[in-house]
């Protein structure tokens, strides 16, 4: 037990300290020796380079990990329920296709998307030999877009796949008989659905919507690969920030980091909540 | 008609499935290739070469596969004792130690690495290997522990016990009997450390400085070169240890799979 | 052949105030099985661990053959436990799990050949050598498991509930197995159980096990006929007790004089006790009945048992079949027959 709680106590602390001096100006290369709150000024302010990026990051942040959430969401509730009701030999070969997605980092599943989406892409050109379409222009930009939907299309064919597994064992373990129960005393189809069926997926899908929602909050290749110049997503501006030549913006860097965290930290606890209520059922 | 809805949505899982790969084909070895052509006009196996033979590749594949087994391994080796005790035992404090080792699940690595950029610059352990494993068990080895411990949670002692009695050393219990036992979830926790420190960019970006340049490092600048043909064909080396890695683990997938929520 | 030796054993585990043994005692023979019967949580199986040294005794020592075995490693004591489940090593097959203990000490393949085919003839299951665990019923898990132990010709065997699991008929057959096994090869055993037939049916001597101490020990028959102590006879399913002043062979109870054999020793305060089985219910009134009136009457298939209140007293009498049904609310006399009163301590 030992080694493990120091390497991670100490790796884990010292990032967590020396960040947090850093964003109070310290050790930041600089010359300063003082704690300044100059940097949480200048992003919090909503004047200057920082602090107006970062409300708008913010709000496309949001936006996106909302989406992408809620879409995953609901199309994992949807495709779990329909491969529950769906039984036979091919369980084990749906589990395994879901599984598969496992084989794809995030940085080479955007790749592809860039690919296959882009205005000179393997879709574009499809259409285009279809007729639809004459020029790359005249596809629609979906990837590297100003409203991050290529970003959030990433997302969720990436995380669907994830909800799907945590939902069906959820499905596949207990909620077939209590079903059966249901029917025989008499509930409807679409009773059973919305009665029992989605009231015992409910507490692990929301736990898994959590956990996405503090990943793609936090995460870096995507957007930096399928997302545009501006608006940015919060972990791209922090970065961009943080390895600016200019020393002064490392700390700006360091305190949207922290935001970052924060945020993620509170998703993860209500996530923890809820996982708990879920179990003690 | 309900069988051929769920027969046309199999293929089109099947299909996404296979995709990705299909399309790094096309684009990897294409030689001309203007647009709107739907499929490339003439072929060449020139990039693919070219690109193999490239040391700052071949050095970068090396490198990646090199730091990902000895994260991995690392990760087990810390992580092992620690999730034993955490799987199988309640002991004051197991709370503290449950919640040190979630933190950093957490915590997202752009935060980590920002922290841990400046301290290891003064440490010198910037743009040395050593650091940039050091920085990469941050996230594998917590995920190892929970793999682990949830394997060990499951698992009855009594079966050493049993070995005990019967004249086993501690030494060769640990061996003929916990390693086996505990085998298949050790293979999943050991192949997610291993790809969880494959796919890292950010860490290494923020802790190598530019001076460690794995796969994913390549990968980035090739994206930002923004040439098709070399993204998908250093797509295509990057993806193979992954899909190897899982087509080979598949069994223990469908067991185990439930417990992996990392994302990477 | 090894006489096992228990003296004064205190264990109390961490975070417990309460010890589960508590200056335990207690002497098996060599050759001898003894069963440890007791309520749960009386110490059974702690003591099972501490001879395997799988637990270590706060206070007292472990003896075989005179010779304590504490300072011995617990892989190296010859004392094998048998667990509720098998625990047969899922990756090997039977042959390979039967032959583990004899692999560990390094014999040769051939030996080990021979040894494991021996004992599967001794536990009947020839022919399975090759199948692994999971192709076995739970039965035979619990044969090979029971080979496994032999085959190490141990200095003693150690039984924890290793037959709970598995459906009556299965049991039984396996109680005998265990038993015929056992008197061949002259194992000293210690079988620790909850079920009180199958304590009374394998064993030489049964334990009684109250509290984290010996409440009694006797071979099975006395003990089920004549417990010493309240307790004791509480577990071996006494339920009707009579407090009272003895004087004269005679008990004056609250509920009235009852006539007992003794050897003529007078007490203030006395305790005796009666099986269910030896009460008898009659119509008539007669030298020790008791009149009461009958609150149920069940049926169990070769017994009917009574349930008579005596004033604020509740009897239950098992009279064998054929029997009467008596309806509720009857009067009725209960006779206790004078030679089957005994007395017991009042612990």
């Amino acid at each position: 037990m030992a080694p493990a709680i120091l390497v991670i106590s100490l790796l884990f602390g010292a990032s967590i300290l020396f960040g947090l001096a850093q964003s109070f100006g310290l050790m930041t290369g600089t010359e300063q020796e003082t704690i300044s709150f100059e940097a949480y000024r200048n992003v919090f302010s909503g004047q200057g380079p920082a602090g107006r990026e970062f409300w708008s990051s913010l709000g496309f942040s949001l936006w996106v990990a909302t989406a992408s959430t809620l879409l995953s969401a609901i199309g994992a509730l949807t495709i779990a329920i329909w491969l529950s009701n769906n039984k036979g030999k091919s369980q084990q070969t749906d589990t395994l296709a879901l599984n598969w997605n496992l084989a794809f980092p995030h940085l080479v599943w955007a790749i592809a998307l860039l690919l296959f989406f882009s205005q000179s892409g393997l879709l574009a050109r499809f259409t285009a030999s279809l007729g639809l379409i004459q020029t790359p222009a005249d596809f629609p930009i979906l990837v590297k877009d100003r409203s991050g939907i290529g970003i959030i299309l990433d997302y969720v064919t990436k995380e669907i796949p994830f909800l799907t597994l945590i939902v069906l064992a959820v499905l596949r373990s207990q909620a077939e008989n209590l079903d059966i129960v249901a029917e025989n005393l008499g509930a409807s189809r679409w009773q059973r659905l919305w009665y029992i069926t989605i009231p015992q997926v409910l507490p692990s899908l929301m736990a898994g919507s959590l956990i996405i929602f503090g990943f793609v909050f936090s995460a870096y290749e995507v957007p930096a690969i399928l997302g545009v110049r501006y608006p940015r997503m919060l972990p791209v501006l922090a970065l961009d920030f943080f390895l600016n030549p200019d020393l002064n913006s490392r700390a700006e860097g360091m305190v949207i980091s922290f935001v970052i965290t924060l945020i993620v930290m509170i998703v993860a606890i209500i996530s923890l909540r809820g996982e708990k209520e879920g179990t003690q059922e | 008609m309900k069988n051929l809805t769920i027969v046309i949505f199999r293929i089109f899982l099947y299909g996404i499935l296979i995709a990705p790969m299909v399309l790094f084909m096309l684009y990897a070895f294409s030689e001309r290739w203007f647009f709107p052509a739907p499929l490339p006009t003439s072929w060449t196996t020139n990039i693919v070469t070219r690109m193999l033979n490239d040391p700052r590749t071949t050095s970068g594949l090396f490198i990646s596969i090199g730091i990902a087994m000895l994260v991995s391994f690392l990760s087990l080796l810390i992580g092992f004792p620690a999730a034993r005790t955490l799987g199988l035992r309640t002991f004051r404090g197991r709370q503290i130690a449950w919640l040190i080792f979630f933190l950093p699940t957490v915590v997202p690595p752009l935060a980590v690495g920002m922290g841990l950029n400046i301290l290891f610059l003064r440490l010198g352990w910037s743009g040395t290997l050593f650091g940039v494993i050091l920085a990469h068990l941050v996230p594998t080895l917590p995920y190892t522990i929970f793999t682990l411990s949830g394997v060990f949670s499951r698992y009855d002692e009594n079966y050493e016990h049993q070995a005990l009695v019967l004249g086993s050393s501690r030494l060769r219990i640990f061996f003929t009997v916990t390693l086996r036992l505990v085998f298949p979830g050790l293979i999943v926790a050991a192949l997610f450390a291993f790809l969880i420190s494959w796919s890292q960019y950010l860490l290494t970006l923020l802790i190598g400085g530019g001076k460690i340049l794995t796969l994913p490092m390549l990968l980035f600048s090739a994206v930002s070169g923004g040439n098709p043909t070399s993204i998908a064909a250093l797509s295509l080396l990057f993806v193979a240890p992954p899909v190897i890695i899982i087509a080979a683990s598949a069994r223990f997938l469908v067991q185990h799979g439930n417990t992996i929520r990392e994302q990477y | 052949m090894t006489k096992i030796e228990l003296v004064e054993l205190k264990k109390t585990y961490p975070g417990s105030h309460q010890p589960v043994l508590n200056h335990l005692s207690l002497e098996i023979h060599s050759g001898e099985l003894v069963a440890l019967l007791g309520p749960s949580g009386s110490g059974k199986s702690t003591i099972l661990k501490l001879i395997t040294g799988l637990e270590s005794p706060d206070e007292g020592q472990i003896l075989f053959d005179g010779k304590s075995i504490l300072p011995v490693a617990p892989n190296k004591r010859g004392a094998i436990l048998m667990f509720q489940k098998a625990y047969l090593f899922p990756f090997l097959n039977v042959e390979e799990n039967i032959g583990f203990g004899l692999k560990v000490q390094g014999a040769n393949p051939e030996t080990i050949r021979a040894e494991v085919k021996k004992m599967l003839n001794l536990i009947g299951l020839p022919g399975v050598k090759k199948r692994k665990p999971s192709q076995l019923s739970g039965g035979e898990q619990q044969r090979i498991a029971l080979a496994r132990a032999l085959i190490l010709q141990p200095k003693s065997m150690l039984l924890d509930e290793p037959l709970s699991s598995l459906d009556t008929e299965v049991r039984v057959n396996l109680q005998e197995a265990i038993r015929r096994i056992q008197q061949e090869l002259g194992i000293t055993t210690i079988l620790v159980t909850h079920d009180l037939n199958e304590a009374m049916g394998m064993s030489d001597r049964t334990a009684l096990l109250i509290n984290g101490q010996v409440a009694a020990i006797d071979q099975p028959m006395k003990l089920f006929t004549k417990p010493p102590t309240q307790s004791s006879a509480r577990f071996v399913g006494v339920s009707t007790f009579f407090k009272g002043n003895l004087a004269n062979g005679v008990l004056t109870t609250d509920f009235g004089k009852l006539s007992v054999n003794t050897n003529g020793h007078h007490a203030e305060s006395a305790l005796f006790a009666i099986r269910p089985e030896h009460i008898r219910v009659q119509t008539e009134p007669e030298i020790n009945t008791l009149q009461g009136v009958v609150t149920d009457c069940m049926y169990r298939g070769e017994y009917i048992e009574y349930q008579v209140e005596i004033q604020s007293l509740t009897v239950r009498a098992r009279v064998p079949m054929p029997a009467p049904v008596i309806p509720h609310g009857e009067n009725i006399y209960v006779y206790f027959p004078p030679e089957k009163l005994f007395e017991v301590s009042q612990q």
